[in-house]
């Protein structure tokens, strides 16, 4: 008897296991549509799921916010939020290697990212909307050839014979709504006190290196450790900006008979590794810089341990918020502005400001017509306000014809010193949405930023005034980086280009000027071996009789 | 024994194989049937096309990877830090094994068996931030108290000069604990009476050790080295991506990452089968190349 209930809880047991296995590689995900009637247009609810491809993104704590629940109420869709955290590149890869799709895909509109998406709507993997268009115009207006940068409307928009998968975000509607995010150095006020120089005063790059210095030479203490002349946020971000010292700042540059060819080959690219192997080898640039994590760059600007960051200014606005508020006086304030290779002292700064995202529908999509009516109504004008200010009557009035905070949430906002916006968020503003209201119309349609506090302003608005003597000048020519992927020889060359980033890490790194050189000038010759000058020539005979890029300052 | 006599022992034993189905199961879903998609590496794959409707492409990128500039100094890499885990980290769970073995309190030995298990549970995210913290020269621990003895802070992590000392040390530390498991179950069935005819000889604790534990645990070294040997092309994934950065980017460069970084990273799935694929068929010849060499030098083989 004792043999039979071994026997059975044995069988029992593998059974379970068995059957424990095989649930594992199941898929319990439940359908997440329902079929009520909602929305004050009767329209079908559903749920669709959003990948908010930006990393370090980031959601609210409630299940639904005012904001979502007023999209809810207009559109029948409620957006199930997913969220990068990590590479966006190999995000965008992984789901369609993967097939685990989301139904709208939103992310950035550069680089590898862009590439990747491209290359899904080429093969078929997201949902052609172009027969639609008609009866979205909000979303048709975003996308016409006149509202898109030329090159980009070839290479991404208007690239699929004659269909259309792509619509792009966030390129300013006019010249007043482009976003300047005044990249640049900013020092501690403090601490350019205490080594005595005026950053303003501070324009050349041997001027840059002596401010460093003195910072260094100045053995100045902070949290009990030395403070780090130079620093930027996670993996290195954007610690490399001084590179519009040493040639244009664009991918391309002239090679001074009319034609073009990459950055990376010019001799200014040379300097400007050589330059950051100084400031390295010499204690001025933090050794962390391009491996640290976010939490331990974030960590060392709020235990007041970094002199000098590079990166945008409301980035650091925000990461020094706690610090400055323990230590009046400690701000952050604009170097230089520094000088721009090749660039005459009255130029305009260059900016790229050509719209930065970029959303599709993919083939998974439970419903189509929901994605597109969701999309259409983030683009109009009800949406682009809703999404930046909030609901109406709720978080701001209209006031004398402009927007005007409400101070109860304007207070409860500013109140929030975290630098994650959780307030904010709670509401339901930069969640995500604020990537896919179309084209920019902050202040042509809004009013500008109604949560900006008034420090945060006259901030800014210095900043402008110092960094920006000449203006601004947006960016609209062909971009050549758009124009050599279309050469035959890019495959074969992509993979070589990919690595530029990395041998110049590596190369600041090098032992020596002669190892750094040497490293780069290796990739020179793989880059060449994969077909880059046959490549430039097709570009080149590309861009004859057309203006191409060749200064341009990060944005 | 025929087939007919085998199957009936099965069929007797039915019960007891019915445990083996799960871990049969596992092995066919993640490691059979994904070797359906090797094709991969010899065709263009393509979103839409997938396995088996993708372009073929032959040797293409197997030629690639050969081209690339860095391929030599990647496998390289590869080799060496392989090659130092396996010389420096394969004995050490044999020493806590022994050293283990040789513990009098049984309380004792239970505690550091289950710290040093501990570290395998940890992920390597996790392991990294840790070091992060504690060997950082801005305040580290490790470094504060280098520090009271007078010396200079040391840059451990993304330093040329300590990445293998880094890399190997957190790799030992690591897994010591769980590799050892194996040698302690191969040392607790050795016969006792071994250990009292060695005593009865007059050899002390270091000679039953020699003559004793040691021959009573070669054979399941064998083939755990065979084993090992396998894995000389795969330096670790995980540990090498977080712990190697643009400064050790020279020694530190290895296959796992190359694969990982092309395939996800630049969306060269072709590629990086490929190259995942040749880091698989040089790990089954040195198998068998082990393999042979230890059936004729030892008797002691895989098959």
């Amino acid at each position: 008897m004792r043999k039979i209930y071994v026997k059975g809880a044995s069988v029992l047991l593998a059974a379970s296991l068995f059957s424990g296995a095989l649930a594992g590689c199941s898929n319990n995900e439940e359908p997440a549509e329902t079929n009520g009637e909602g929305g004050t247009s009767g329209q079908k609810e559903v749920t669709l799921k959003v990948l908010h491809n930006w990393n370090g993104s980031t959601g609210s704590e409630v299940d639904m916010t005012p904001v979502e629940q007023v999209i809810k109420e207009k559109t029948g869709v409620t957006v199930e939020w997913e969220y990068t955290t990590g590479s966006e590149v190999e995000k965008v890869n992984a789901i369609f290697a993967t097939q685990d799709l989301p139904d709208i895909y939103t992310g950035p509109a550069w680089g590898g990212e862009l590439d990747g998406i491209v290359k899904a709507a080429k093969e078929d993997q997201l949902v052609d909307f172009s027969d639609k268009l008609a009866d979205y115009p909000n979303l048709a207006k975003s996308i016409a050839k006149e509202n898109v940068p030329p090159a980009l409307y070839e290479k991404a928009i208007d690239a699929y014979g004659g269909k259309k998968y792509l619509l792009l975000q966030n390129q300013p509607a006019t010249d007043e709504d482009g976003t300047d995010w005044l990249y640049g150095f900013y020092v501690r006020k403090d601490i350019a006190e205490a080594v005595g120089i005026d950053p303003q005063s501070v324009h050349t790059k041997d001027e840059f290196y002596n401010f460093l210095k003195k910072i260094k030479d100045a053995n100045l203490q902070a949290a009990g450790q030395p403070v780090i002349p130079l620093g930027g946020f996670s993996n290195g971000w954007a610690v490399g900006i001084a590179n519009t010292m040493f040639y244009g700042g664009a991918g391309y540059v002239d090679k001074g008979d009319g034609t073009l060819e990459n950055s990376f080959f010019a001799k200014g690219y040379d300097d400007y590794t050589l330059y950051y192997r100084k400031l390295l080898s010499e204690g001025l640039l933090d050794a962390e810089a391009f491996t640290q994590t976010d939490p331990i760059a974030k960590e060392k600007i709020t235990q007041g341990r970094v002199a000098v960051l590079a990166a945008h200014y409301p980035a650091i606005l925000d990461a020094s918020k706690e610090y400055v508020k323990a230590h009046p006086g400690s701000d952050y304030i604009p170097v230089g502005p520094l000088e721009r290779a090749g660039a005459e002292p009255d130029r305009p700064v260059d900016l790229g400001i050509q719209g930065n995202n970029v959303t599709a529908i993919t083939k998974a999509c439970k419903d189509v017509d929901a994605a597109l009516r969701l999309l259409d109504f983030l683009a109009s004008d009800e949406g682009f306000m809703l999404v930046r200010y909030g609901v109406q009557g709720v978080h701001w009035d209209m006031v004398d014809g402009k927007p005007t905070a409400k101070k109860e949430y304007f207070d409860k906002f500013a109140a929030d010193t975290s630098g994650k916006l959780i307030a904010r968020k709670n509401e339901g503003l930069e969640i995500g949405f604020n990537s896919m209201t179309g084209m920019d119309r902050i202040n042509s349609v809004g009013g500008g930023d109604i949560w900006l506090d008034q420090e945060r302003i006259a901030a800014m608005d210095n900043a402008r005034k110092i960094l920006r003597p000449n203006g601004i000048k947006v960016v609209t020519a062909y971009n050549p980086g758009d124009v050599i992927v279309k050469s035959e020889q890019w495959e074969m060359l992509k993979p070589s280009m990919d690595k530029t980033g990395d041998a110049w890490k590596e190369a600041v790194y090098a032992k020596s000027d002669e190892a750094a050189l040497k490293i780069l000038n290796e990739l020179r010759e793989q880059i060449k071996k994969t077909g880059y000058d046959e490549a430039m020539k097709f570009t080149n005979d590309n861009l004859k009789g057309k203006e191409a890029v060749t200064m341009q300052m990060p944005n | 024994m025929t087939a007919s006599l085998l199957w009936k022992r099965v069929w007797r034993h039915k019960v007891f194989y019915l445990f083996m189905l799960p871990g049969i199961v596992w092995f066919f879903i993640f490691s059979y049937v994904p070797l359906f998609g090797i094709q991969v590496a010899f065709r263009d794959y393509t979103f839409s096309g997938g396995f088996t409707g993708s372009p073929w492409a032959g040797l293409k990128y197997f030629q690639q990877f050969f081209d690339f500039y860095k391929s030599e100094e990647i496998i390289r890499n590869t080799i060496i830090i392989s090659f130092l885990k396996l010389a420096i980290g394969f004995p050490m769970p044999i020493l806590l094994a022994i050293l283990l073995n040789e513990v009098g309190s049984l309380k004792f030995k239970k505690t550091v068996q289950t710290l040093s298990y501990l570290p395998y549970f940890v992920s390597w995210i996790v392991v990294v931030t840790l070091m992060q913290r504690l060997l950082t020269p801005f305040g580290g621990p490790l470094n504060e108290a280098l520090s009271l003895f007078g010396l200079e802070p040391i840059q451990f992590l993304y330093n040329p000069s300590w990445f293998y000392q880094v890399i190997v040390g957190s790799d030992i530390w690591k897994n010591i604990g769980w590799n050892s498991i194996i040698y302690m179950a191969a040392i607790a069935g050795i016969d006792q009476q071994l250990y009292e005819a060695a005593k009865i000889d007059g050899a002390g604790r270091f000679r039953q050790i020699w003559h004793v534990t040691l021959p009573g645990v070669r054979n399941i070294a064998i083939i755990l080295f065979i084993l090992s040997i396998g894995s000389l092309m795969s330096a670790g994934y995980e540990q090498l991506l977080l712990l190697s950065g643009p400064p050790t980017a020279s020694i530190g460069s290895v296959l796992d990452v190359h694969v990982i970084t092309s395939g996800i990273g630049e969306g060269r799935l072709s590629y990086a089968a490929a190259v995942g694929l040749f880091q698989s068929v040089i790990g089954l010849i040195l198998i068998l190349t082990v393999n042979r060499i230890a059936r004729k030098v030892s008797d002691v083989s895989l098959f």
